[in-house]
């Protein structure tokens, strides 16, 4: 009987010393991770309590928090944010399918690639948003120029890393797969395609973060146009420092949900699928 | 010449390759229908580069090449090819890797649905069909690669170095195999491998090839009856005939000694 009872005594500790050691080792990871945004938030705190800098030029934690509940509760940041999102994916996604449709078309047909992809990564050497005016004298002062400057943004990183991710596929993939007769459009589809989504995820992540961008100038260039650019140009001319910071705080926020929620959940799968990971 | 139909003709083709010069010297060989031929040698023979251009993937520089009497210009029905690494599509299962080739022909969904069934049991993978390629072991991705060469019931099979990836338990295993499908079944085999014992087991016909430029140095034929077991002193016999030429080749090339060689076509065993 003793025996049974120090038998059972002994993994019951153990059991609880591994659930202590578990949370130290959270509370370690917490600490390593955070310990620079608490000491930005600290330094800034003090910054604007013993008033080095004047609080139209830099609004305390709390002023900034107090304007980011506030426009929360009044609703127009928030309409704001949303017109800018739906902008940002509509743009995106005309831009990931148009470099991709040009990328498949052009990379299957060595003369055209040739001769195209040069002219794309020229591009790359011109910023997007030097587009702009010539969009605004295109589309008007207006919305729609915006979108296509953000289109635009995503289109040229996506269509060089379409072309990239097109000479990454296993010679004797495409081998294979021309060998049991697949042929045009089909091959394009069910062979180039699927192989080179691993390689696009890579492209779609830095796209976006082009889109941004892109969106972003232009919103503030734009100005009358919804969005949050738009509120980011408002609060530099009423001098609601406050608010721009605000702003900013929620791109950081959307950025981060994006990539933790989207991209990084579109690349475990992609992996698990495409057998990148796990593999034997 | 007999007046047995051929399967595939290889007449005289020849292939260089920029900065690497001539890989494979004008070379002439004939395939029967059901004939199982071997093509074996050092890395650069040009072995591969011949299975390539008798696949209809490498043009070559000079000659022709017939597959049963038509003209090869390009991938064709009747031919039919395993790579060394087995080259599945990774997002694909095994069912739908087996079934591509079919997709890809335009044969009809039922039809499809019972020749996959029909070539994954001829390999014994039928109990792994809806894995996924990275999930099996490189013997198994290799049946895979198989059964979708023989999905599309070929009446030429090219095999390039099918298993030279493959631990030597596993590729003792799948060239029994490899030996019963091809009497079952009896397409044209054209198989590339630098092992000489492998080639003497599963071949009617060994071409040994040489590197520098590559070209046939001689032609086996062996006639051991099947089903055939790899100790038999006969095939023991031609591989070391093999091994002795290949070194007497090396030696060659090296330097020393002399050549030795006489025109292929000259050579029939």
């Amino acid at each position: 009987m003793t025996t049974n009872t120090a038998d059972g005594g002994a993994p019951g500790a153990a059991g609880a010393s591994r659930a202590a050691r578990g949370a130290r080792r959270v509370a370690m990871l917490a600490v390593r991770k955070l310990w620079f945004i608490a000491l930005i938030l600290v330094v800034w705190w003090l910054v604007t309590a013993l008033g080095l800098v004047p609080a139209y030029k830099l609004p305390s934690p709390g002023d900034v928090l107090g304007a980011l509940e506030n426009a929360i509760r009044e609703r127009e940041l928030l309409g704001a944010l949303w017109d800018t999102l739906l902008r940002l994916v509509t743009g995106w996604a005309i831009g990931v399918a148009c470099a991709v449709a040009l990328g498949l078309l052009t990379g299957a047909v060595p003369f055209l690639e040739d001769g195209i992809r040069p002219v794309l990564a020229g591009l790359q050497a011109v910023p997007t948003i030097a587009f702009l005016p010539l969009a605004i004298l295109w589309f008007g002062f207006n919305a729609t120029a915006v979108l296509v400057i953000t289109a635009f943004g995503t289109f040229k990183p996506m269509a060089l890393a379409t072309y990239g991710a097109i000479h990454q596929v296993p010679p004797t993939l495409k081998m294979a797969g021309r060998a049991m007769g697949a042929r045009g459009l089909f091959y394009q589809r069910t062979l180039v395609l699927p192989a080179i989504v691993p390689s696009l995820v890579t492209g779609l992540k830095l796209s976006w973060s082009f889109a941004w961008r892109s969106l972003m100038a232009a919103e503030i260039i734009v100005s009358g146009t919804t969005g949050l650019g738009g509120v980011l140009e408002l609060g530099r001319e009423i001098n609601a420092i406050d608010i721009v910071m605000a702003v900013i705080l929620i791109i950081l926020v959307v950025g981060i949900l994006f990539e933790q929620l989207v991209f990084a959940r579109l690349e475990r799968w992609v992996n698990r699928r495409w057998g990148l990971v796990g593999a034997r | 010449m007999t007046a047995e139909p051929l399967a595939l003709r290889i007449d005289g083709v020849s292939k260089a390759y920029p900065n690497r010069g001539l890989a494979l010297a004008p070379t002439t060989i004939e395939v029967r229908r059901g004939e199982f031929v071997s093509l074996v040698g050092p890395s650069g023979c040009g072995k591969s580069t011949l299975l390539g251009m008798a696949a209809g993937l490498l043009a070559p520089d000079s000659g022709t090449v017939e597959a049963m009497g038509q003209r090869v210009g390009g991938p064709g029905r009747e031919r039919a090819i395993v790579f060394q690494d087995a080259a599945l599509m990774p997002w694909l299962n095994v069912r739908h890797n087996v079934e591509y080739g079919l997709r890809a022909q335009r044969v009809p969904k039922a039809e499809r649905r019972t020749r996959v069934a029909e070539a994954l049991e001829m390999v014994h993978l039928d109990r792994v069909a809806d894995r996924h390629p990275h999930e099996l072991s490189g013997g198994m991705r290799q049946r895979v690669a198989i059964a979708r060469a023989l999905v599309l019931r070929p009446e030429i099979l090219l095999m390039d170095e099918p298993f030279s990836a493959l631990d030597a338990q596993t590729r003792t295993v799948l060239q029994d195999e490899l030996q019963r499908i091809w009497l079952e079944t009896r397409p044209a085999v054209v198989f590339v491998t630098h092992n000489l014992m492998e080639a003497a087991f599963l071949s009617d016909t060994v071409y040994l090839l040489s590197a520098g430029p590559g070209r046939i140095v001689r032609r086996y034929e062996v006639t051991v009856p099947r089903p055939r077991e790899e100790s038999d002193p006969r095939l023991v016999d031609i591989r070391q005939d093999m091994l002795d030429r290949l070194r007497s080749e090396v030696n060659a090339a090296a330097g020393r000694g002399d050549p030795d060689l006489a025109p292929a076509d000259a050579l029939a065993a």
